[in-house]
């Protein structure tokens, strides 16, 4: 527990130097939102100046973080001034799809790469271990870009899933399962992009954690004691696996949440990265702002998961708490 | 050995790769930009060494390309003349070519030779692909090298003065860790101006892409740097008044090396595929510079994807790219010892 | 030779703070230590392990700094030096290390480890520098033969002479052996011995002798002094202290030696 709430306290930390960090770099950008309307002769000087002033975009930075962080604790984020509204209503449907499309690859992600990974080190045979090395490997060598893309071109050409976007036209319409069902078959092609990318890597650390734990001592010892080996590679093996793979697991989700973003990009998935493309071509920097805060929560929120998972996991930590 | 054997594939493979790019020039039969408004979306030239009446000619010879009245914006081969490939042509100066110069090979007009295709301004895909190489493997070469540069100073700084400078490069560290790469990446594009020139442009990414990413090499590093710094020959040269400077130079630092360069096979295809997202997303390299990442953005567009199968050059170019790093990484790997933490 | 003792200890007090539990109190290595050592003389400081002694070694050379207390070598103060005079005084006073294998860089050959004071100080170039090592390395007995092999290439005899040879090539008026002969068998015990009293006697050099072996240092050393707990708790002639210890800390320490052992005929100075 107290491991645990030194976690969230770092995090809170971290947190708040993501802000600064974010902030002072928002602020070195040449010109703001209103520099471009200066350059319209139809609009008056003193009218950019009179906005401006408005939303205190004259006042020195450290005020400006101030009133920012006081906008924060009102539940806003700030203002958006491309959408015309404050960010946080802008960020929290997004937030949801993220989590959604990226909670759905993680666990779809870890549920194969454990079994896979478990095979892959238990093989007998050493044709069964060369193509799955072999498999991973290519799969790794291709970017997630080619993936998305890929995968658009196989639902444009058989049509078996929707190409892009989260919902159908009509979604309004259809009953509560017929719109589970249909957002589900929008999810299948994003989150398996997500999914190939990042499984050659799990499988890998998954088949070297279980190779080395399955030559331990007491793995042969299962064996010699007559029990059957897939009760010995689940029941006995894994569990003593499983600690650096949890390590793994905050590492894991990182990465999904940056690949995320080219994802949701390619294949229309409306969560933070089309959003973020938009404010960049917009120059809405609070906006960025807000969707880099956004996804860093969900990244220590990933952190702290894996944390408590750990806790969960491994007996030897549980008994240095107490 | 099989691994020496695969090293020495991998590194020919990368530097065929990076000396094809460097002769972009010269191999490529167009210019990057270099139009042929005729002929968009053209699939590849074919390559012919059998006629029509079934004569074998040692030097492979193109059809011109004639419309097909049958489908909208189709082609079909021109059969009623041949033009054979020369080689080492002396082009003249062309409208949006790199000027008077020899080329490889090439054919007389008014046939092409497009062996990659042509996109919709009638590119020639090979050209651009060749030019486009210049940009993202070197702006991932590049970016590899002030990533580790600068991760390696913070990285030993922190780790042999200890204490108060450790704590904080650490605890900024964290923070630059707590971003998703990707995010952060934009978001520091996003503060710089959005309308770039191509020289810019690459110095731009360049430089993002290699100082936003210090942190792991500085962890890296500095880990190292600890514990080369507590070993007793190291104590040793201090007690005979050695400079911090020189224990650095001739102690600490070239423990540090290997796993720079494991780290460096590591993080260049990473980098790589950093400008071609960004490209792709109009954040790097702009038209009508070529960039395997703006080429790719055409892809965007349904037709594209589905109808014009060379148009994925660029993605699938950089597939062998990304395996021969791998396998780089791997060799090296092995050698040295463990570079991720 | 004056009878001034060549360093004077006074209150020697190091203090450490403990870092796996933040609310333990701070570990006292030494807890004011008062010590002479004479000039010429071989003078062994013996204590279990966690007594202080490398500590105390470590502060006398300014690898560490103590907590409080002062260090006279030669009558100047050594702990506030600085600069210049901090490295001349680095060139008086030397520190061998208990393991060899670590104090030697494995990446250089022995005679580049053996100039390595003397490169790091600038002193002449890279010919003279190397005539030099081999010099020194003759001086303990190793050949110009091992001279480009590299450390993990010798045996831990040979390394441990080599770290004496290098620690030789300022022209120091003071060693500090921590652990000189600790993890070295018996025969080569009394190679590095004899190498030792060899050059003691030849440059006139005082020797302070950090040790956990009671018996080696009794035929090893002039005199010898008891840290325990972070104090010096009994000092007198070797000999003396072999046969009649005072304080039962050493009574202890000496009980515990079966025998005297074979060494004392071999290398017994008269």
């Amino acid at each position: 527990m107290a491991r645990l709430a030194r976690r969230a306290l770092h995090g809170l930390f971290v947190l708040f130097g993501v802000s600064v960090l974010s902030f002072v770099l928002v602020e070195l950008a040449p010109g703001d939102f209103y520099a471009e309307m200066r350059l319209d002769p139809r609009i008056s000087e003193a009218t950019v100046r009179a906005l401006r002033a408005r939303h205190g975009l004259d006042r020195p930075l450290p005020e400006r973080y101030l009133r920012w962080v006081a906008s924060l604790a009102r539940g806003e984020l700030g203002y958006s001034f491309a959408y015309g509204t404050p960010v946080a209503p802008l960020l929290w449907p997004r937030l949801r799809n993220t989590l959604l499309l990226t909670g759905t690859a993680t666990a779809a992600a870890w549920a194969l790469a454990i079994p896979i990974g478990v095979w892959w080190a238990s093989a007998r045979g050493p044709a069964v271990r060369r193509s799955l090395s072999v498999l991973m490997a290519t799969l790794l060598a291709i970017p997630d870009i080619l993936l998305a893309l890929a995968l658009l071109l196989l639902a444009v050409r058989t049509g078996w899933f929707p190409a892009g976007g989260m919902t159908s036209v009509g979604y309004e319409q259809l009953s509560r399962a017929a719109r589970f069902r249909d957002v589900v078959s929008h999810l299948v092609l994003p989150a398996s992009a997500l999914v190939l990318c990042v499984l050659p890597a799990l499988t890998r650390h998954v088949r070297a954690s279980m190779a080395s734990t399955l030559e331990a001592p007491f793995v042969q010892a299962a064996r010699g004691h007559g029990i059957p080996e897939w009760r010995v590679v689940f029941g006995h093996a894994l569990p003593a696996a499983a600690n650096p793979l949890v390590s793994l697991f905050g590492l894991s989700v990182a990465t999904l949440t940056s690949m995320s973003l080219l994802v949701e990009i390619v294949m229309s998935w409306p969560g933070l990265g089309p959003l973020l493309l938009e404010a960049i071509l917009a120059r809405d920097f609070h906006l960025v702002l807000g969707l880099v805060l956004a996804s860093t929560v969900l990244l220590l929120a990933g952190n702290v998961l894996a944390d408590v998972l750990l806790l969960a996991a491994d007996p030897r930590i549980r008994a240095e708490e107490t | 050995m099989k691994l020496p054997r695969k090293l020495a594939l991998a590194a020919s493979a990368l530097a065929g790769v990076h000396f094809a790019a460097l002769a972009a020039g010269f191999l490529a039969p167009y210019g990057p930009t270099e139009q042929s408004r005729a002929w968009p979306y053209a699939p590849p030239t074919r390559l012919h060494f059998f006629d029509e009446e079934g004569h074998v000619h040692l030097r492979p010879f193109v059809y011109p390309l004639a419309d097909d009245e049958t489908r909208a914006g189709g082609y079909r081969e021109d059969r009623s003349q041949r033009f054979p490939i020369r080689f080492l042509v002396r082009s003249p100066a062309t409208l949006g070519g790199p000027g008077e110069g020899w080329r490889l090979f090439g054919v007389d007009e008014p046939a092409r030779v497009f062996l990659l295709g042509t996109d919709g301004f009638g590119r020639d895909q090979l050209s651009r692909l060749l030019h486009g190489a210049r940009i993202s493997l070197f702006a991932g070469l590049l970016a590899t090298g002030i990533s580790l540069g600068l991760g390696w100073v913070l990285g030993t700084v922190a780790g042999f003065y200890g204490r108060w400078t450790d704590t904080l490069l650490m605890r900024a560290a964290d923070v630059f860790l707590a971003l998703p790469w990707l995010y952060l990446l934009f978001a520091v594009r996003a503060v710089l101006p959005l309308h770039l020139s191509a020289d810019q442009a690459f110095l731009m990414l360049v430089l993002v892409i290699g100082l936003v990413d210090w942190a792991r090499p500085a962890r890296l590093v500095r880990g190292l740097v600890l514990s080369a710094r507590e070993r007793n020959y190291v104590l040793a040269a201090r007690g005979f008044g050695a400079s911090d400077l020189y224990l650095v130079r001739r102690h600490i630092a070239p423990q540090t090396f290997g796993v720079l360069l494991t780290q460096a096979a590591l993080l260049v295809p990473q980098y790589i595929l950093a400008e071609v997202t960004l490209s792709f997303l109009g954040l790097g390299v702009a038209e009508p510079v070529p960039s395997w990442g703006n080429m790719l953005a055409a892809l965007q567009r349904y037709h594209v994807l589905s109808s014009y199968w060379w148009m994925w050059a660029p993605g699938l170019a950089l597939v062998p790219v990304f395996l021969s790093y791998s396998a780089l990484s791997e060799a090296l790997h092995s050698r040295v010892g463990p570079a991720s933490p | 030779m004056s009878d001034e003792p060549l360093v004077t200890i006074r209150g020697l007090t190091k203090r450490y703070r403990r870092r796996a539990a933040a609310s333990s109190a701070p570990v006292e290595a030494l807890a004011g230590v008062d010590l002479t050592i004479e000039r010429g003389r071989v003078l062994a400081l013996v204590g279990e392990s966690g007594s202080g002694k490398s500590t105390l070694a470590r502060c006398l050379v300014r690898l560490e700094e103590p907590t409080s207390g002062e260090i006279h070598y030669e009558g100047t103060e050594v702990c506030s030096l600085r600069g210049e005079a901090l490295r001349a005084f680095r060139e008086r006073v030397q520190l061998l290390f208990q393991d060899s294998a670590a104090a030697l860089s494995p990446r250089l050959t022995a005679s580049e480890i053996v100039s390595e004071p003397l490169e790091i100080l600038g002193r002449g170039d890279a010919a003279q520098r190397r005539r030099r090592a081999l010099e020194l390395m003759e001086t303990v007995g190793l050949s110009s033969a091992e001279a480009d092999r590299r450390p993990l290439d010798l045996s831990g005899g040979q390394r441990q002479r080599l770290a004496i040879a290098r620690a030789l090539a300022l022209k120091p008026r003071l060693l500090i052996l921590d652990e000189a002969f600790a993890g070295l068998d018996a025969s080569i015990q009394a190679q590095v011995a004899a190498v030792l009293q060899d050059l003691r006697r030849r440059e006139g050099l005082t020797y302070l002798c950090i040790s956990h072996d009671l018996a080696l240092m009794s035929v090893f050393a002039d005199e010898v002094a008891i840290l325990f707990e972070g104090r010096i708790v009994e000092r007198a002639e070797a000999a003396r202290l072999f046969a009649a210890p005072a304080h039962p800390h050493t009574r202890a320490l000496v009980a515990a030696v079966l025998s005297v052992p074979p060494l004392a005929e071999a290398t017994a100075t008269s």
